[in-house]
């Protein structure tokens, strides 16, 4: 644009370029720092008009599609069903509220084509929409229409009517509309988001409530001796799993989880229905096939639009000594005894999906064995390489954490898992004989130097789940190490077929270790300490233990065949579950 | 967790025994003739720690001998890139500032201090 328009007489207020840059600059600024868009806009559309020596204006914006509202999702550039509604007015002509739909006369153009529209006579131009003068009366002999562009297509147009002093608007006329129309757009879309986040931000909270209420159906912590122990965690806000127990009047615990097909909302909801319906079903106390033939046909009589649901549901003994249950759906139960896995599938199809279905049942003896029930979420954890790590990986887990007492287990499994890579929501639960309250490791190992290498590991594993950091946690394992050593140096004096009893627990005041063995009587008098910082082979191991416990003492074991190293490290009282998404249950004697 | 292992090496008039793993009760023995058979070379001596990642009493005993052997025969000892692992055992026995540590084999000082 080197050549200036020329000035017109019948147009004073356009002289120059000079002015329509000036003009647009102003307009812009205003759009930019308004609080009030909507005053704003109505200031910038008659200046428009003064500037553009038109008659009247009206700027259309693009409607949302009802239901689509709010969702983020639907860009201003699909505007497949969309339609222009008039949101502004200025001039003789009030259309406000008029609809028209994309395509449709010369506003509806502008914004299908996202390009500028001229008429220079309206009377004979077929793309102008003939409804509004014939009701109004209003005469209608010039338009320019300009899109109101953004980077994701056009989100509404900009159209003044008429030249003052008759003629028609010329493609000077429409390139400077278009400039126009760049800063409305911008100052309209810019408000569009901030409400669309005002949006987003409710409805996170919306969840975050959602979220607090499912993990509140959750089944409260057991302080008693409880043979159950389960963890739930979402993979979004709200889980499609879940999880519950309750005691039985004969002294049985009931307990169900399952998985509800799906993520999402839709899932979430069901999954109350699903787990309500499986504690009023289950509290009657029925076999766990009937009980879960009886909540198939429950759920069977309600729509669920191709949702169904996998559970697991059954009973077992306040020792956890047997388990009876039955499975819809749900991924095998496995049981880990003595370094063996046994799966239990069999079962039914999920529910919610034909009525009158049959369930087996299983009666599981545990016999000092743990069983293991899991949603597919915890096989589904990727591992570094992003692949699933399977029923293999799980067994895998199992193993590694076996020696852990249950509590500590299933929070180092959770660990594990958790340092991997979540895709869906994550359900663990495992049954087996209640252990000593704050137990976090017991091991039987022969006294021998090669297996400390294996009970440091299980040692780790076993503080690191009970949240000691690092740094403390190696040098308790060195403590343990060295008192595990002394015993087999010099309480067996090198006699191979010793043995090791290790237990670590955790009490209100802090960590206690004990190591119990079967050696000869040794003199808690004859122990000493070599000075720390002495250049000196021997007398160390005992130094390092005084130097990283609070105290130690050695007497007779209880049964008195043997001696029992005591050591406590003292740590003030920690809060009982510090992570948020893990709603662990613990056990107590 | 790397596997446990002793590797001989030499730099310049240093001969540098290379441990790795966990060095406790199980193999400590053997960490001990190494250090004492790498002494009888040219008495010049570097026990390389970077890949160790846990060491216990009897292994640091294994250490001091060696520093006592150096010190006796008038060579030189000193715990060659010390892992933090085994720094905080020093730190915790009061040693980490008897035993001359040095971050390089080429630092290992050659004559007796």
């Amino acid at each position: 644009m080197n050549e200036p328009p020329a000035p017109r007489a019948e147009r004073p207020a356009r002289d120059g370029e000079a002015r329509a840059l000036a003009f647009v600059a102003d307009l812009s600024q205003a759009l930019a720092v308004s609080l009030d868009l909507r005053r704003t806009l109505t200031e910038a559309v008659n200046r428009i008009v003064e500037f553009m020596a038109a008659e009247a204006a009206s700027l259309f914006l693009l409607d949302r599609v009802p239901g689509e509202r709010g969702s983020g999702e639907r860009g201003p550039g699909e505007r497949d069903g969309g339609e222009l509604v008039c949101r502004l007015c200025v001039g003789p002509l009030d259309l406000t509220g008029l609809r028209l739909a994309v395509g449709q006369g010369v506003v509806g153009r502008a914004v299908a084509e996202n390009a500028c529209q001229i008429v220079t006579d309206a009377a004979s131009d077929p793309r102008v929409h003939r409804a509004v003068d014939a009701a109004s009366g209003f005469v209608t002999r010039s338009l320019l229409c300009a899109p109101l562009a953004t980077a994701n297509g056009p989100i509404g147009a900009l159209e003044v009517v008429n030249r003052r002093g008759g003629g028609a608007f010329d493609a000077d006329d429409a390139r400077i509309l278009r400039l126009l129309a760049a800063p409305t757009a911008l100052a309209i879309n810019n408000a569009r988001m901030a409400a669309e986040r005002v949006e987003q931000q409710r409805l996170r909270r919306e969840f975050e409530l959602a979220r607090r209420m499912q993990k509140a159906l959750l089944p409260a912590r057991r302080r008693d001796a409880f043979p159950l122990l389960a963890v739930n965690v979402p993979a979004h806000e709200i889980s499609g799993d879940f999880y519950d127990h309750f005691d039985l009047p004969d002294g049985r615990i009931g307990f169900f989880i399952g998985d509800v097909s799906g993520k999402g909302l839709d899932a979430a909801l069901l999954m109350v229905r699903a787990a309500s319906l499986l504690r009023w079903a289950g509290k009657e106390g029925r076999a766990p096939g009937e009980w879960l033939a009886r909540v198939n046909d429950e759920l069977c009589e309600t729509r669920l639009d191709g949702r169904f649901v996998c559970a697991l549901a059954g009973y077992c003994d306040r020792v956890g000594r047997a388990v009876h249950l039955a499975s819809a759906g749900f991924p095998p139960a496995l049981l880990h005894r003595d370094g063996h896995f046994h799966d239990h599938a069999a079962g039914g199809p999920p529910l919610g999906i034909i009525a009158g279905l049959a369930y087996d049942e299983h009666t599981i003896a545990l016999d000092g064995g743990t069983l293991y029930c899991y949603s597919d979420g915890v096989s589904d954890v990727r591992d570094a390489q992003r692949r699933t790590i399977g029923a293999e990986g799980v067994r895998t887990l199992i193993t590694r954490y076996a020696a852990l007492a249950p509590e500590p287990r299933l929070r180092a499994l959770l660990g594990d898992l958790k340092r991997q890579h979540l895709v869906d929501d994550t359900t663990l639960l495992l049954i087996g004989a209640p252990t000593e309250a704050g137990l976090l490791l017991r091991r039987q190992l022969p006294a021998q130097p090669q297996r400390m290498a294996m009970l440091r590991a299980d040692l780790r594993a076993a503080l690191d789940a009970a949240g000691i950091d690092a740094s403390l946690r190696e040098r308790l394992v060195l403590a343990v190490d060295e008192a595990c050593c002394n015993v087999i140096r010099h309480a067996y004096a090198g006699r191979a077929d010793g043995d090791l009893d290790v237990c670590v627990r955790r009490d209100d005041d802090g960590l206690v270790f004990e190591i119990g063995d079967h050696a000869p009587p040794v003199d808690p008098a004859g122990l000493r300490a070599g000075a720390l910082g002495e250049c000196r082979a021997g007398g160390l191991g005992l130094a390092l233990i005084g130097e990283v416990m609070d105290e130690w003492t050695l007497a007779p074991r209880a049964d008195g065949r043997g001696n029992c190293l005591s050591m406590r490290k003292r740590m003030p009282a920690s809060g009982d579950d510090d992570d948020d998404e893990a709603h662990t249950e613990e056990q107590d004697a | 967790m790397t596997t446990n292992g002793i590797e001989r090496a030499t730099a310049g008039d240093v001969a540098l025994v290379v441990l790795r793993g966990e060095v406790d009760l199980s193999w400590s023995q053997q960490v001990r003739r190494a250090i004492l058979d790498a002494m009888a070379g040219g008495g010049h001596v570097g026990v390389v720690l970077s890949e160790v990642s846990y060491i216990d009493s009897s292994g640091i005993a294994a250490l001091v001998e060696g520093f006592q052997a150096a010190r006796a025969n008038g060579g030189s000892f000193a715990l060659v890139a010390v892992s933090d692992a085994v720094r905080a055992v020093l730190e915790l026995a009061r040693l980490d500032r008897v035993f001359p540590i040095v971050a390089d084999a080429a630092d290992v000082p050659v004559c007796r201090r």
